[in-house]
């Protein structure tokens, strides 16, 4: 079975070229895998399934778009809200109209009326604070013959969306761990937040929060790694909090060592995001295979984490007094970030082993290629029985029969 | 209780399942329980058939039978226990092997299209559905349940089904060792011809028929053991029992095996048992150096331990006890007893 893969790969950069570039020899090892190059817009001949991988991200993955509307296939969902690209698809190319229809299929006339005021500049784009609001996933969903999504909670949405094709929840891989010294940073604990420094990576409430806690934890940092956000002014807030260099440690885009080395120096990882995309966040997979308690937002993918894993925070109007609670809970007990920890390190070896999860995608491969012509194969036998002995259509023996083989994933 | 012991049947063949099945209804007759076989014809093949023969076990309803409740079901093989049933009980021999170890062996039956990579996927889905309901899920060995939780996930409590009813007896440390088995390649018969070959001083009896005979017989021939390599064929009971009374070990070597009832037989017996690394269910009860001699699957490995426990007759015979000691425990009473639960 030959099987086209559609997704950005290295050294373009982008999360999801990273994920492939991992997945993909241990795909290779169970399966005909080709990938295709960036740009083509069919798969090569002799293809059994192709696969598109879709992402958020415009200028990954709109070439990937363009070749699903050619050709249909399996699409590995790693963000619900696609809404940034889908702008940058329509209105990035200067079609309005596109732009104006995607919002309208998401939630009627209104949208597209919004959409009109986003395009006259009359309001702000929907993309930068409501992109949640208008998921803009239609269009993707339609040309899909079948999903991949790495949480129940793409799933559910994807099905509240009316998705009606099959859906394998695969979790996402867990990163090999480089055998690498720590970081010397200090702290004690040493809490960390990786990734882009901005509103919603709910950086404001995580340092609030911190300020509460360190003056009777003074032995406590606070380490933020990743680029300040245009806008975002950090320093100002760090100010304002008293947050000076004994107690924060700032590092900005780091590269991949250095990156897994100040992981490892965190004794807990702070992963908090709202709104969410419905993505996986790759660096709270990272810190699961270090073996690092978390403290996660309430929302979405993290939802799923579980508690003897992650400190959940709801996002609500108590998220800092949680927070804070979070962190004094594990500054005082490293009992519980030993425990938390080894949890972590248990989940990703369970749920997040590079080996299963590429067998759980070839499953998937498999079914979404040959399942089709194998329940129709079923059913026309089932069915042919069926009528040889005059069971009809629609009657109440017909339709137990549909109900048996609905139970065991045999369609009807 | 009324109990549906629920088997596949493969028209015009009969083999180790369903004497298996056979034996648990006599036994749980036996102990009072009405108990009957509920089997359905399966045929594997060509393309999605597989599916349909299975599907079928789903159509049944066995919660009750001429009015009277049926109370519980034992599923026992591939497809039975799709069958549906708020009892269900699976004692599993063992899943569709072709689905999954087999697959892409020489023993397998899926090709590499899309349709044939489907069905596969489609057998593993069955179990997990099917297997997934049951109330309670044992497995004949450790074997079966390995594969079992690695395919599916699912956890099986391990509960080997006991020998058949024999004169089991010792009549002390003999000069040959017995292979118990069906003639069949995947048994290899051949590795204890090959090791008689090596070592000139082995005695073999080799008890059994199948379709590897003749190629067995001429391996015997071709390597010119034929004084010490003995085709005793099909024996009757007596003849069995005796035959491990007087051995001084058994050969029970299977590539992958999902339980294997011969070391039973043979610690039954008093009898160590030479196994290979790679027999899988006899690697349950069959230790080397405590049991028995567990060695890679090599001729020469066979002949070396075939030849140690002839000539270390104390060792022998300590690890015919430790294995006899073992065996005893598995009973119909305990068997049943757990599976009733």
């Amino acid at each position: 079975m030959k099987v086209a893969l559609f997704s950005p790969m290295p050294p373009e950069r982008s999360g999801i070229a990273d994920y492939s570039a991992l997945l993909l020899p241990a795909l290779r090892a169970r399966c005909e895998i080709v990938t295709v190059k960036r740009g083509a817009r069919r798969p090569p001949r002799g293809t059994d399934l192709s696969v598109y991988h879709i992402g958020n991200d415009p200028v990954a993955h709109g070439w990937i778009v363009d070749a699903l509307r050619r050709t249909a296939g399996l699409v590995v969902l790693h963000d619900f809200v696609l809404h940034h690209l889908v702008s940058g698809i329509t209105l990035g190319r200067g079609n309005g109209k596109a732009y104006l229809d995607a919002l309208e299929r998401d939630a009627g006339l209104p949208a597209r009326l919004l959409g009109y005021a986003v395009m006259e500049k009359r309001i702000p784009p929907l993309w930068e604070n409501r992109p949640e609001d208008f998921p803009l996933a239609g269009e993707v969903l339609g040309l899909a013959t079948g999903l991949i999504v790495h949480s129940r909670y793409v799933h559910d949405r994807a099905r509240a969306y009316g998705f009606t094709g099959p859906i394998w929840i695969v979790p996402h891989p867990a990163f090999p761990v480089p055998e690498l010294p720590a970081a010397e940073v200090g702290g004690e604990p040493l809490f960390a937040s990786f990734g882009n420094v901005n509103a919603s990576k709910r950086i404001p409430q995580l340092l609030e929060a911190f300020a509460r806690v360190r003056p009777e934890r003074d032995a406590a940092r606070l380490l933020l790694v990743g680029a300040t956000s245009p806008g975002f002014d950090l320093d100002r807030r760090l100010q304002r909090l008293g947050l000076d260099d004994a107690g924060l440690v700032r590092e900005g885009y780091v590269h991949e060592n250095r990156l897994w080395q100040l992981m490892m120096a965190a004794d807990v990882h702070v992963n908090l995001r709202s709104p969410t995309m419905g993505e996986t966040s790759g660096t709270a997979i990272r810190a699961l295979s270090l073996g690092k308690p978390l403290i996660v937002s309430d929302v979405g993918w993290f939802s799923e984490l579980p508690a003897d894993v992650a400190l959940r925070v709801p996002v609500d109007e108590h998220e800092v007094e949680t927070l804070v609670a979070a962190l004094e809970l594990l500054t005082t007990r490293p009992d519980v970030r030993t425990a938390m920890g080894a949890a972590a390190r248990e989940l990703a070896l369970r749920e997040h082993d590079l080996g299963q999860v590429a067998e759980l995608y070839v499953a998937a491969f498999e079914q979404a290629a040959g399942g089709g012509a194998v329940g129709d194969a079923v059913l026309r036998e089932v069915s042919e029985a069926a009528a040889d002995v005059g069971i009809a259509p629609g009657s109440a023996a017909a339709s137990e029969i549909a109900e048996r083989l609905g139970e065991v994933g045999l369609g009807g | 209780m009324r109990i549906a012991v629920c088997r596949p049947q493969v028209p015009f063949a009969h083999g180790g399942a369903e004497i298996f099945t056979d034996t648990l209804v006599a036994e749980l007759r036996a102990r009072g329980h009405e108990a009957e076989i509920v089997s359905v014809p399966f045929k594997w093949y060509p393309g999605a058939r597989v599916l349909t023969q299975a599907f079928t076990w789903r159509l049944l309803d066995l919660t009750e039978s001429d009015g009277k409740p049926i109370d519980l079901v034992v599923a026992t093989k591939f497809p039975s226990y799709a069958v549906r049933h708020p009892e269900k009980r699976v004692w599993l021999v063992h899943q569709f092997r072709q689905a999954y170890e087999l697959d892409r062996t020489d023993l397998g039956q899926f090709g590499e299209s899309p349709e044939d990579r489907a069905i596969r996927r489609q057998v593993q889905e069955l179990d997990r559905v099917a297997l997934g309901e049951a109330r309670r899920l044992f497995a004949t060995s450790g074997n079966v349940a390995g594969r079992l939780e690695r395919s599916t996930g699912l956890v099986a409590e391990v509960l080997p089904h006991p020998a058949q009813a024999l004169d089991y007896h010792d009549e002390g440390h003999g000069d040959f060792i017995l292979s118990v088995n069906r003639l069949d390649r995947a048994k290899r018969v051949d590795l204890l011809i090959e090791a008689a070959a090596l070592e000139p001083s082995l005695q073999v009896v080799v008890v059994g028929e199948g379709p590897d005979g003749d190629r067995l017989r001429g391996l015997v021939a071709d390597r010119g053991v034929d004084d010490r390599v003995r085709f005793a064929g099909r024996v009757d009971a007596d003849e069995l029992a005796r035959l491990y009374a007087t051995c001084f070990a058994s050969f029970y070597a299977p590539v992958d095996e999902d339980f294997g009832l011969g070391p039973y037989e043979s610690f039954l017996s008093g009898k160590p048992v030479v196994t290979a690394t790679d027999a899988g269910g006899p690697l349950d009860v069959v230790h080397d150096g405590s049991t028995g001699r567990v060695v890679a699957p090599e001729a020469a490995e066979v002949a070396s331990a075939a030849v140690w426990l002839r000539d270390h007759p104390a060792e022998a015979v300590a690890f015919g006890r430790a294995g006899k000691a073992i065996a005893v425990e598995v009973t119909w009473d305990r068997a049943i007893g757990r599976l009733l639960a």
